[in-house]
């Protein structure tokens, strides 16, 4: 369905490596690896423990950065940025979805999903409008004046998906997103994160070990050792079949992942 | 093994032990420096037995008192350091390791950080002390003829026996804290979201509120009563209560203060839309409440501690200043004897006190006495008997002097003074100076003292005599600030006084206080004489109160050797007509005033300046825990700022705005409190001259804030460094 859609490409990896430790000891943990995502699409990174998928994310979302390659968000070179423009960067560009929730236990949900826009120095009439919007798109209007403590484990995810949209981003990153959440709370936010690439057309990255997961996404990235195995297109297959698929691909890798189901 | 795992564990652990080991060396090094005080005032060249004797016992006190403020640190900075260490200890158990392993770990640790600490501490302490020496010696005025390094031993076993106790007392409570702990608890320490204390913002800000009204009726209170000092003894008791009122209204209000403030800081700055949602103010506001909602105790603690300390130092230092600065308007001449007569209040007082002979003797006085041919004496035993039996003549050394009667203001036999100060003040439309406030200065009235006699010492000071008419009258007085200034404003505004029936003009409109004394004196001689005419005061026949006789010495003489020859002298009775008027009074050098005032500032400074400084260090090190502990707590959340976007700057100015506010809010309430006290005190002080808050009142409380100052940089440097350690984490690790 995005052939139709694919303008531009929102997120362009050449040759991307990454390598740990010094001389001698040497871990590769990306190795050559190159990939695009255009607007608009929803893509899953699958991989097993240590295959690099994480790391991955991270030079992505300019957390890490990159031994060698490159990577353009938007047509920007993020390897090269310094590092006070990657604050601003990330605050403009990139929303972010972490396994557990990360909200800031002090804060009301309200304040964390604001959080971005106060940052960003947005004027208050303004943030007040686009966290009501936000909230009610991921049906949480009702607990923004609770703390996240009061909040279940689904509500926590989908504030912090509140906060991650609320900016408008040019891409989602999300790392394991439902990794702590029960199987209904973990069915409700991917369907938020679908809902929110069909009908607003946002860009998401997920990265996950859960092929139910993976199964909600538009294309799905295996990486092996460092470097991307093969990938899946879901194309106009529903769910179910597209699932299928991607355990099959996972037990060809190794089986490993395949324990979330 | 154990040993290895454990030094492996402090060294891993440095940041945060880094905390506890600071505490425990300042601590350390405070108190055995504090200890050898004693020393110091020997090395010093203090050679007064007597001062060393108050200090001593003094100092044995103050040891308790730090003790305690270091064992509250102590517990404090252990408990921050277990719950950093927690997840540890978890993983251990969980590893298959015996809770005793654990607990010998932890206690090995304990050993350790102990071991570096006294040792450290001990040596800054030595070190300290040498400084302190210096210190000791510019504070007592003294020179240090022979300044050697110094070891005190009985310092260090003290110290020692200090620390041993403290280190059981955490042993034990940390042992407490593994035996007790949840294994769960201890491992998921930093994953669980951290449940909120949260206040209704309402009763926050009416508890608020009435901290606000408390505090503020408390120092209208203050203002408006003072301090119960002055009171008489039969209004004592009840000037105490209300004292006691006030003092737990102030110290409620300040704790409710606290209690409230987070509410209310919320509510505030919410209502301020623009600013609340802007940049990390809502975070910093959020975590300030969070923060503060735990901590509202130790504030309000910290705050009444430095409240305390800043009052003490002021107060006890200006004091001392005032008595320094008015040395010599107390001390016009270099040795001064009084004689007191008997009056009419006073006479049956004193017969009970003598055996029936000499009761007999003593009659109620109705004319003065020549000193000056009565000053004869024997030579008296003063450890030494060298000088025993002689006979000593004040005319061996005396050369200008002069004899100054002091008369009450009512006739021989009678009562009731007719010169009173509320009398003077009634007149003027004036309050009554605090200072007089019920006192006996007050219910005797003013001295009456005859011109020539005013005049003769006012020429030995160099100084034109003032003419006095019979119809005029002249107020002095040496006790300088507000008395004088009533006085004063008495002259000016050409209020009469009446004498025995005679109406009296001023003479002059201004009163000299410099010629005010009547004798030589500590804080002053003199709180108000009238002086008026030779031929008025024979004609009043007023009662006699005292004499004084003011001598200077020959010129030429060794002052010193002049205070040696008639120091030690008994007076004989002095008997009219085989009766006894009144008795000897006090005998006062100037230089044994000098040496008295030199020490007594040293003594009061001293002991103002350390117990201060351990104050305001114990109270910056308890907010500096606090401070990192909190940044600590808050990892997470910096690390989630960083990656949703936020630059370094505005988490910067995050840490540094809600540590601001951790330093500087008490620091504020206990200058206010601090500031309310000591306008009272100055009032009360007055009687003793204007007091100044400078010199060494300045400098001192300089270096008072220099190391409040400097705790809360070196806190926010290191939380800064914290953050950025937190940040650079990666978050899936």
């Amino acid at each position: 369905m995005q052939t139709t859609h694919m303008a531009t490409p929102v997120l362009e990896v050449a040759h991307l490596e990454k390598v740990y430790g010094a001389l001698g000891n040497v871990t590769r943990a990306l190795n050559d690896v190159s990939f695009t995502v255009n607007r608009g699409e929803f893509v899953g990174i699958m991989g097993a423990s240590g295959s690099g998928k994480s790391t991955l994310l991270n030079c992505v979302s300019t957390i890490d950065s990159a031994t060698s390659g490159t990577i353009r968000i938007n047509g920007q070179d993020v390897t090269r940025m310094k590092q006070a423009k990657l604050s601003q960067f990330r605050r403009e560009e990139l929303g972010f979805i972490f396994q557990d929730s990360n909200l800031l236990d002090t804060l009301t949900a309200r304040e964390n999903i604001a959080l971005p826009l106060t940052i960003a120095r947005t004027n208050s009439a303004e943030i007040s409008t686009r966290v009501q919007d936000v909230a009610a798109r991921l049906s949480i209007s009702q607990v923004l004046d609770k703390y996240p403590y009061q909040m279940s484990g689904g509500q926590q995810q989908r504030v912090a998906a509140a906060r991650a949209l609320v900016t408008d981003p040019t891409m989602i990153m999300a790392d394991e997103p439902t990794g702590a959440l029960d199987s209904k709370s973990a069915r409700l936010l991917l369907e938020s994160l679908e809902a929110l690439n069909r009908r607003l057309r946002a860009t998401v990255l997920m990265v996950t070990h859960d092929s139910f997961a993976a199964s909600y996404t538009s294309r799905v990235l295996f990486i092996r050792d460092g470097k991307i195995f093969t990938e899946l297109r879901r194309g106009d297959t529903d769910r179910r079949e597209f699932f299928d698929r991607i355990m099959e691909v996972v037990a060809m890798m190794g089986g490993e992942g395949s324990d979330a189901l | 093994m154990l040993c290895k795992l454990a030094w492996g564990n402090v060294r891993r652990a440095g940041r945060d032990y880094l905390v506890y080991l600071l505490t425990l060396t300042l601590g350390v090094t405070v108190f055995y420096a504090f200890n050898t005080i004693s020393m110091q005032v020997d090395i010093a060249g203090i050679d007064e037995k007597g001062l060393a004797q108050v200090m001593g016992s003094m100092l044995g006190d103050l040891t308790y008192f730090l003790a305690g403020v270091m064992a509250f640190l102590m517990v404090y900075a252990n408990n921050f350091i277990m719950k950093r260490r927690k997840k540890e200890f978890g993983l251990y158990q969980v590893l298959g390791m015996g809770r005793g392993r654990v607990a010998t770990i932890m206690a090995l640790e304990t050993v350790i950080v102990s071991v570096v600490a006294f040792v450290a501490g001990i040596v800054l302490g030595v070190g300290l002390s040498q400084l302190m020496t210096f210190f000791t010696a510019s504070l007592f005025k003294t020179q240090i003829a022979n300044f050697h390094f110094f070891f005190s031993v009985h310092a260090f076993n003290l110290t020692l026996a200090c620390m041993l106790v403290m280190f059981v007392l955490t042993l034990l409570l940390n042992l407490r804290a593994v035996r007790r702990t949840k294994l769960i608890e201890l491992m998921g320490a930093e994953r669980r979201n951290e449940s909120i204390k949260t206040r209704n913002p309402w009763i926050a800000i009416a508890i608020f509120a009435v901290g606000v009204v408390l505090v503020g009726v408390a120092y209208y209170r203050l203002l408006r009563d003072g301090f119960p000092l002055t009171a008489t003894d039969s209004k004592l008791q009840e000037a105490m209560n209300q004292f006691g009122i006030t003092t737990a209204m102030v110290t409620v209000g300040t704790f409710a203060l606290f209690w409230g403030l987070s509410g209310m800081l919320i509510k505030l700055l919410q209502s301020l839309r623009g600013v609340y949602w802007r940049g990390l103010n809502m975070f910093t506001v959020r975590q300030l409440a969070a923060k503060v909602n735990t901590v509202c105790f130790s504030m309000g603690v910290i705050a009444m501690l430095l409240f305390l300390a800043i009052t003490s130092v002021t107060c006890g230092m200006s004091i001392a200043n005032v008595m320094n600065e008015n040395l010599e308007r107390y001390n016009p001449v270099d040795v001064s004897q009084t004689y007191a007569y008997y009056t009419p209040d006073t006479l049956d007082y004193y017969k009970e006190y003598v055996n029936p002979s000499e009761a007999d003797r003593m009659v109620l006085a109705d004319s003065t006495v020549d000193l000056y041919p009565a000053w004869h004496g024997k030579g008296k035993s003063a450890g030494n008997n060298d000088e025993t039996g002689k006979k000593v003549n004040i005319a061996d050394v005396a050369g200008e002097h002069v004899q100054i009667d002091s008369y009450l203001s009512y006739p021989v036999g009678g009562s009731n003074p007719s010169v009173t100060p509320s009398e003077m003040c009634k007149i003027m439309g004036e309050k009554l100076p605090k200072a007089f406030g019920g006192s006996n200065a007050d219910a005797m009235g003013l001295y009456v003292t005859p011109a020539s006699q005013y005049n003769k010492l006012r020429q030995m000071m160099g100084e034109e005599p003032v003419h006095i008419g019979h119809d005029q009258y002249l107020l002095t007085c040496d006790m300088g600030g507000e008395l004088v200034d009533m006085y004063t404003k008495y002259m000016a505004g050409g209020h009469a006084l009446t004498l025995g029936g005679h109406e009296l003009k001023p003479a002059t409109d201004k009163s000299d206080e410099d010629t005010a004394a009547i004798a030589n004196s500590a804080m002053g001689s003199n709180p108000g004489t009238v002086v008026v005419s030779d031929e008025l005061l024979s004609q009043l026949n007023l009662q006699p109160y005292s004499s004084s006789l003011l001598v200077n010495y020959k010129q030429g003489m060794d002052t010193t050797e002049a205070d040696e020859s008639i120091k030690y002298t008994v007076l004989d009775n002095l008997l009219v007509d085989g009766k006894e008027p009144g008795s000897w009074g006090t005998f006062i050098t100037r230089s044994e005033m000098y040496a008295q005032a030199a020490q007594m500032n040293g003594l009061i400074s001293y002991l103002a300046i350390y117990i201060g400084f351990v104050l305001v260090v114990a109270c910056a090190a308890i907010l500096s825990i606090q401070q990192l502990s909190n940044v600590a707590d808050g990892s997470r959340s910096y690390r989630v700022l960083a990656q949703i976007g936020c630059d370094d700057r505005q988490i910067r100015h995050s840490v540094m705005a809600q540590q601001a506010v951790f330093f500087l809010f008490p620091l504020a309430v206990g200058l206010a409190h601090s500031f309310v006290a000591l306008k009272v005190i100055i009032e009360l002080v007055s009687i003793f001259g204007n007091m100044s808050i400078g010199g060494t009142v300045g400098l001192t409380c300089a270096i008072f804030l220099a190391a409040y100052g400097g705790y809360f940089l070196v806190t926010y440097l290191m939380s800064t460094g914290m953050v950025q350690a937190a940040i650079a984490t990666r978050y899936s690790e």
